[in-house]
């Protein structure tokens, strides 16, 4: 009780970062691109810029965790292979790792179809090849989102990840921080408002 | 107080999201709630560190590796930084193999009373069904006739549904006999209720409220073992499979009253055998990242061997053993197509 402090709109420390993040435009993108080209060893740089959106996108379109990672994993290492063939047509580099992204979607599907052919259920959630402008604004969302949870003060960071991630209930976590379980459901308001008004922010 | 409140409402939400099988209905919270809501519902999907990290790093080895000439041929399949890479797709870390006849009624069953999708039959020359698998929810069961080495066992399974009533009902218009119809008084807090198919399978039929699941979240089906001595089987379990006890409920004598156990990313749950909760020896069947190692722990834990391990024709390696009380254990690793 005594520790309660109320959280407003805008007044988390960070909010500039939230503002920073959304604004890496394709300025210094194709220079990046380049590099890479050039010197795969720079690939990693693509890869921290895009992980979070190429995953956004994979976890809205399957439902396991593990393929997730799968595809996204899959993802990575198809765009790094392919990179060479790549051509700087003024179009987002994400974009190109989307299209990736859609048809190893479809292809983990036919996989699974070939091997468990489940009449009820077709596999094929129609992966629509081109990205609506309101689609591609929800995974930046979704992938902002996910930096920010980096960016949250340490306690309130290791509550999202055994909640969301690990999903481990309220008492599990109380035991494993050492404290109580109305301490840990305020953290994970805090944490989830911190996330909000951050958001908020980036939105200007 | 409504700072208080708030916390506890969206804990509510939050509590629904992660162990309900399906989305939540639609509902008008307050505006508060409901933005808050938006951004938990995003932190549910949240990547794990540890796969950022792995891939990351399987990247950095794959340049290294071709030096400069970045075009690999990359196999679709590979995907090293998977945590689940062993397990068959499909199947989680551990799922019951019953073993009842005639196996193709039991299907039918599972089908009627779970709402079961049958997505795999390999019928045996005599036309016995040499193995099936049944999808529930986002769990399976596996079925067979078995043979002398498998003989047949039924077991004990844990549901989880989203409305154990009408589960319960369709249980009993399928054959089955209640041992109690669905209650919010079970000792789990979850509402529980418990039946007995004609095959001689108990399936407890729960609806998730106070349950702990894994980090993988909800599992619709879950082995139950009723055990003598069962608080021998929890370091067992750690001891050959790399388990996990996720919550232990012991008497002050130190008897079980309830265990939630994982083993890869799945969960299965024990107690002591109890009234009419008897030990039912069953098969069960489990992933590792290798049967090899797993076997030799099992040996060396005091358990019999059915079938040293081997690469199976269906492309898992493969083993089998018999655990102290009786259940037999396939320990598989898939390797792939």
């Amino acid at each position: 009780m005594a520790t309660r402090r109320p959280v407003r709109k805008g007044s988390a420390k960070d909010v500039g970062e939230g503002v920073r993040l959304g604004t890496e435009q394709s300025a210094g993108e194709r220079v990046l691109v380049e590099a890479a080209q050039s010197d795969p060893a720079k690939f990693e740089v693509l890869y921290k810029l895009h992980f979070e959106r190429v995953y956004a996108f994979v976890a809205s379109r399957v439902r396991e965790r593990s393929t997730a990672e799968d595809v996204t994993s899959e993802v990575f290492h198809k765009a790094l292979a392919s990179l060479p063939s790549y051509e700087w047509r003024g179009v987002p580099f994400v974009a190109w790792l989307l299209r990736i992204a859609a048809n190893a979607i479809i292809n983990h599907a036919k996989r699974a179809a070939r091997e468990f052919p489940a009449p009820d259920d077709p596999p094929d959630r129609a992966v629509a090849p081109e990205l609506q402008a309101s689609e591609m604004r929800a995974i930046e969302y979704r992938a902002q989102l996910f930096r920010l949870v980096g960016r949250l003060p340490e306690v309130q960071k290791q509550v999202v990840y055994e909640r969301f991630v690990e999903q481990r209930s309220i008492r599990e976590i109380a035991q494993r921080l050492g404290k109580t379980e109305g301490a840990v459901k305020q953290l994970q308001l805090r944490a989830v408002q911190n996330l909000r008004a951050q958001m908020e922010g980036g939105h200007g | 107080m409504a700072k208080r409140s708030l916390a506890l409402q969206l804990n509510e939400v939050v509590q629904w999201m992660l162990v309900s099988l399906r989305p939540r209905p639609e509902e008008s919270p307050d505006r508060e709630l409901a933005s808050l809501t938006r951004v938990a519902q995003v932190l549910r999907e949240l990547p794990r560190e540890e796969f950022r990290v792995a891939l990351k790093s399987d990247l950095q080895r794959r340049v290294s590796m071709s030096e400069g000439t970045a075009a690999v041929p990359v196999g679709t399949g590979e995907t090293k930084a998977s945590a689940v890479h062993y397990q068959r797709p499909g199947l989680t870390g551990i799922t019951p193999y019953i073993i009842v006849r005639p196996a193709a009624q039991f299907i039918e069953f599972l089908k009627s009373a779970f709402e079961g999708v049958e997505r795999m039959r390999m019928p045996a020359p005599d036309g016995s069904i040499m193995h099936a698998e049944v999808a529930i929810g986002n769990g399976a069961i596996e079925v067979s006739d078995g043979n002398e080495q498998y003989p047949t066992a039924p077991g004990a399974v844990h549901l989880y549904v989203d409305d154990p009533d009408a589960t319960y009902a369709r249980t009993l218009q399928a054959g089955a006999t209640s041992f109690y119809a669905p209650t919010d008084d079970h000792p789990s807090g979850d509402r529980w209720g418990a039946v007995k198919d004609s095959f001689g399978n108990h399936w407890y039929i729960a609806k998730p409220r106070g349950w702990t699941p894994g980090p993988e979240g909800l599992r619709s089906v879950q082995p139950y073992l009723h055990l003598r001595e069962a608080h021998k089987m929890i370091p067992f379990m750690e001891t050959v499979f790399g388990a996990e006890a996720l919550g232990v409920h012991k008497s002050p004598e130190g008897i079980v009253h309830h265990a939630t156990i994982r083993i890869g990313n799945a969960t299965l749950e024990i107690d002591e055998a109890h009234a009419e909760f008897q030990p039912m020896p069953c098969h069960l069947h489990v992933y590792v990242p290798d049967t090899d190692a797993a076997y030799a722990r099992a040996m060396d834990a005091g358990a019999t061997s059915i079938d040293t391990p081997r690469n199976a024709p269906y492309g898992d390696r493969a083993a089998g053993v018999k655990d102290a009380w009786g259940n037999s254990w396939f320990i598989a690793t898939y390797l792939g197509q």
